[in-house]
């Protein structure tokens, strides 16, 4: 079972009023198959834990290791790469480009020949707007795109930063059980961050940070 | 890697087509400018090695100046007479023999060519009186014949000009010179000579007339025939000057001036095909031939000729190297600031690529990417339109050249038209000063009103202006590249860039 395990991180930043403390010796381990929900309040330190474990920041102290393999010795782009990929609240998607375009773009990254649609389609997005401009598509939509590239990617570990904050109620079902479903059938690690409570309920485990520390 | 940067620069060409456009528009005109400037270097070049090898230089054997005013001074110290010295001072020249000699001691000698020129009159002919003549002394073809000037009478004479080819006669080869009527002489003619239009009018002279002149020094009389008549456009030419190969004015000699064939001739010039070697056969006429400078004589290199031409072709070319370090400095400035911005503004789907695993190096590669392949684009239009702005810019910038080097020419020769005139007097003559500016000055004007730059891009030019292009680009790259190292994944996507 591929596993991801967070080895006592912690993180720090000094501002104007001093040391902030963030992160405190955050230890927690994440199996293949299940969907994690991180809450926190805000300033609770949930972005940061996101950016470390998704190596778009890097560590100070510990480690993060995926299958024992160290996140220090594979390197930031590497681990992005290969292990993780992050599904943003604003999307990030490339905008001069279409929703089959920008799956592309994942598809290319990992080098395999598969066809886009496929993705688009899992996420339940026909050809056709597959072949609009991001610009046409609605955030709904635009979500399932970035979905639709976290999976083409294939990476084993999915990290999704309030995934459903732009969305009504609906959309949120559908993006939730898309979510479930790249665990629990496609047996990828699924980490969530959200104020969700929605989300968090549907979520195999919650983790809550406060104050730096994870419980 | 390289395929999928590929697609998507070209996606990002094809999508942000203002943007493409724009960049595709300052490649395109850089790339003219650049192709243009390249293009007018290696016409200037070719036209520099062209004019080099055709026009080459002279080497002359003159009279040394210096070592007679020397001379001169010296037996005044010694007590001479001032008058008695300049009386007696001859002038130097060179014997046939020798001047074939020394043509003989370079493979870059092309020709060579002297003269042998004197004075005539004539009782039953009248000479031409120039414009500028007016009663005063000097001017071509002048002469006074008294050493006093209060006693002097002012006569006009004839000038023998006996000239070992016609092809030589400077008329000719400044391409003022016309036939009108008749033919040229050559070596083989005997006692013919050409004549001036005016002299011929003035006198009622056609072709195969025949009339006597006297050597006002020899006093030998020689009955010459007209084998043509020449028009010269050189409003300074002597009208008076009779042209003749060098045996028939040889005969205006006296016998012991004739030396049994080894006479003195002037102006001897020696005509090189390459102008390079010049100063090498100067260097050994004057070890082989130490008598020249014994005789204060001096072998000189006159590339006045290449020079005159070659000055405003050099000119163009510094201008265009200009044109083409500017236009190069000024695009690196202009792409670095559109790149820089683009960037700035890409920094988003930048951001994206990192967090999807993307190196940083990938996506400098792509910026390139980008540029190279819109720069081929303008580079490629523009090798359609640069050789015509070429053929343009280097012909209206040959003709301003041109313009003003004459401008200063006539500043530094005399406005044309107008008499310098010389107050050389006694039996030295010939008014050297008046006739060789006016001869540099005709012949400036000539060699720069021919002056034509064949403007033509080679697949040399297409290829430095391809590299030049994309050293642009790379040395573009390099600011917003270091911007690019900077960005941080999560910096962007965090909105905090």
């Amino acid at each position: 079972m591929n596993i991801l395990k967070v080895e006592g991180i912690s993180y720090s930043y000094t501002n104007a009023s001093g040391k902030q403390q963030v992160l405190n010796d955050i230890n927690a381990e994440f199996k293949a198959g299940k969907v994690y929900a991180i809450v926190g309040e805000s300033g609770s330190g949930k972005t940061t834990f996101l950016s470390l474990i998704s190596a778009l920041d890097k560590l100070q102290d510990g480690d993060i290791k995926y299958n024992g393999k160290s996140l220090k010795k594979i390197g930031g782009s590497e681990f992005r790469l290969k292990y993780v990929n992050i599904v943003f609240q604003s999307y990030n998607l490339i905008k001069y480009m279409t929703a089959k375009e920008n799956v592309e773009v994942a598809i290319d990254f990992d080098n395999r020949k598969v066809d886009a649609n496929k993705y688009l389609r899992q996420v339940g997005l026909s050809e056709e707007e597959g072949r609009r401009l991001i610009g046409k598509l609605s955030g709904g939509q635009q979500q399932r795109v970035a979905i639709a590239r976290a999976i083409a990617s294939n990476s084993p570990i999915i990290v999704a930063d309030e995934p459903t904050g732009n969305l009504d109620e609906d959309t949120e079902e559908k993006i939730i059980n898309i979510f479930r479903d790249l665990a629990h059938k496609e047996k990828k690690i699924v980490i969530i961050v959200t104020h969700s409570r929605q989300v968090a309920k549907r979520a195999d485990e919650i983790l809550k940070l406060r104050k730096g520390k994870l419980s | 890697m390289f395929k999928n940067m590929l697609k998507r620069s070209f996606l990002s060409i094809r999508r942000k087509l203002g943007r493409t456009i724009i960049l595709a528009s300052i490649f395109f005109m850089m790339a003219n400018l650049v192709l243009a400037a390249i293009t007018i270097k290696t016409a200037v070049a070719a036209q520099m090695d062209y004019a080099k090898s055709t026009l080459g230089g002279t080497v002359t054997i003159q009279a040394d100046m210096d070592a007679i005013r020397e001379a001169q001074k010296e037996e005044m110290e010694n007590g001479s007479d001032r008058k008695e010295i300049f009386k007696n001072m001859v002038r130097p020249a060179v014997d046939v023999e020798t001047a074939n000699k020394v043509a003989t001691y370079s493979d870059y000698v092309k020709d060579y060519s002297y003269e042998l020129s004197s004075s005539a009159n004539s009782a039953s002919l009248e000479v031409v009186e120039s414009e500028g003549d007016n009663g005063m002394p000097g001017g071509p073809g002048g002469r006074m014949r008294s050493e006093s000037s209060s006693e002097s009478t002012l006569e006009k004479d004839i000038t023998i000009s006996g000239i070992n080819a016609y092809a030589y006669i400077s008329g000719v080869e400044s391409e003022s010179f016309t036939i009108k009527d008749g033919t040229y002489f050559d070596e083989d003619t005997n006692d013919e000579a050409m004549i001036s239009y005016e002299f011929a009018e003035l006198n009622g002279l056609k072709v195969g007339d025949s009339f006597k002149i006297k050597n006002v020094y020899t006093e030998k009389t020689i009955e010459l025939s007209v084998i043509g008549i020449h028009d010269d456009s050189n409003e300074r030419a002597d009208s008076n000057a009779i042209y003749m190969n060098i045996e028939t004015a040889a005969k205006f000699l006296s016998a012991d001036d004739y030396n049994d064939g080894n006479y003195n001739v002037n102006n001897v010039k020696y005509y090189m095909n390459n102008s390079d070697k010049a100063e090498e056969f100067v260097e050994k006429i004057n070890t082989d031939f130490p008598s020249l400078a014994e005789n204060k004589l001096k072998i000189a290199v006159d590339t006045s000729e290449y020079d005159a031409l070659s000055g405003s072709i050099e000119d163009v070319g510094s201008f265009a190297t200009t044109i083409l370090i500017i236009v190069i400095v000024a695009a690196i400035i202009i792409i670095t600031l559109i790149v820089t911005i683009n960037v700035k503004d890409r920094r988003y789907e930048m951001g994206v690529l990192l967090s999807l695993g993307a190196h940083k190096k990938n996506i400098i590669g792509q910026i390139a990417m980008e540029l190279l392949i819109v720069g081929t684009l303008g580079f490629a239009l523009a090798s359609l339109s640069g050789t015509i702005l070429a053929k343009m810019m280097g012909q209206s910038m040959l003709e301003s050249q041109t313009a003003s080097s004459a401008q200063q020419s006539e500043r530094n020769f005399g406005r044309p038209g107008t008499q310098t005139g010389s107050s050389t007097g006694g039996t030295m003559a010939p008014p050297e000063g008046s006739e060789t500016r006016s001869m540099k000055q005709q012949m400036f004007t000539n060699n720069n009103k021919d002056v034509e730059l064949d403007i033509n891009a080679t697949p040399i030019d297409f290829l430095l202006l391809f590299v030049t292009g994309y050293l642009v680009i790379i040395i573009a790259l390099i600011l917003p590249s270091i911007n690019v190292l900077r960005y941080q994944p999560k910096e962007i996507l965090a909105g905090k860039e």
